[in-house]
């Protein structure tokens, strides 16, 4: 189960890091899946997933970058990392947002907070390729 | 999807802890202990920020 390979010698693999950084925005996880960290690729979609879905589910609001609103613009960069999560927000919330309840409103944050923990763990798998950090690079 | 306040904070310190002790701990048992410890935390402090902020709404 354990899977730090604290042992390795660092190899350092730029590509795979800009790869695996591409790829972990896109779809959270995967990032770590195609760098060999099974659980964490798991846990991170699992964790980021539930966040996005339940905060969509819920009739949050996702904001668009068009938006004249400085503090709303920040709220798009923070939705944007939410990856697939985010370009699918149309189809797992059919309905559209609606924060006159406190539900819709908890939604809008449970959004922006997977899409903030999706760049985390985006910048934690670019470490990992890079061999810095506590993880080293698997092979 | 309607849910309360409470529900709602669950999911986010669910969410959060689960992650949380994955990016900063290597070791399953520390993770373990970490992602505990963090979502327990979320829900005592925002209960007894709840409580101290409860005299204000009335």
């Amino acid at each position: 189960m354990e899977e730090t390979n604290i042992e390795s010698p660092a190899k350092s693999n730029p590509a795979m890091a800009i790869l695996a950084g591409m790829l972990g925005w896109l779809v959270p996880g995967l990032g770590h899946l195609v760098l060999r960290r099974w659980s964490k690729a798991l846990v991170y979609f699992v964790a980021v997933g539930m966040l996005a879905v339940v905060g969509l589910l819920a009739r949050g609001d996702v904001f668009s970058f068009n938006s004249t609103d400085a503090l709303d613009k920040l709220g798009f960069f923070a939705d944007a990392g939410n990856g697939i999560f985010y370009f699918l927000s149309g189809m797992i919330n059919t309905a559209g947002p609606d924060v006159s309840h406190a539900s819709g409103d908890y939604g809008t944050r449970l959004i922006a907070t997977a899409g903030v923990l999706n760049f985390l763990c985006v910048l934690e798998a670019v470490q990992i390729a890079l061999g810095r950090g506590t993880e080293r690079p698997v092979g | 999807m309607i849910l309360n306040h409470f529900q709602m904070m669950v999911v986010f310190a669910l969410g959060v802890s689960l992650a949380f002790a994955f990016l900063s701990k290597s070791r399953m048992s520390d993770r373990v202990r970490y992602g505990v410890w963090a979502f327990l935390a979320f829900l005592v402090v925002a209960i007894g920020i709840g409580w101290l902020m409860y005299p204000f709404s009335h």
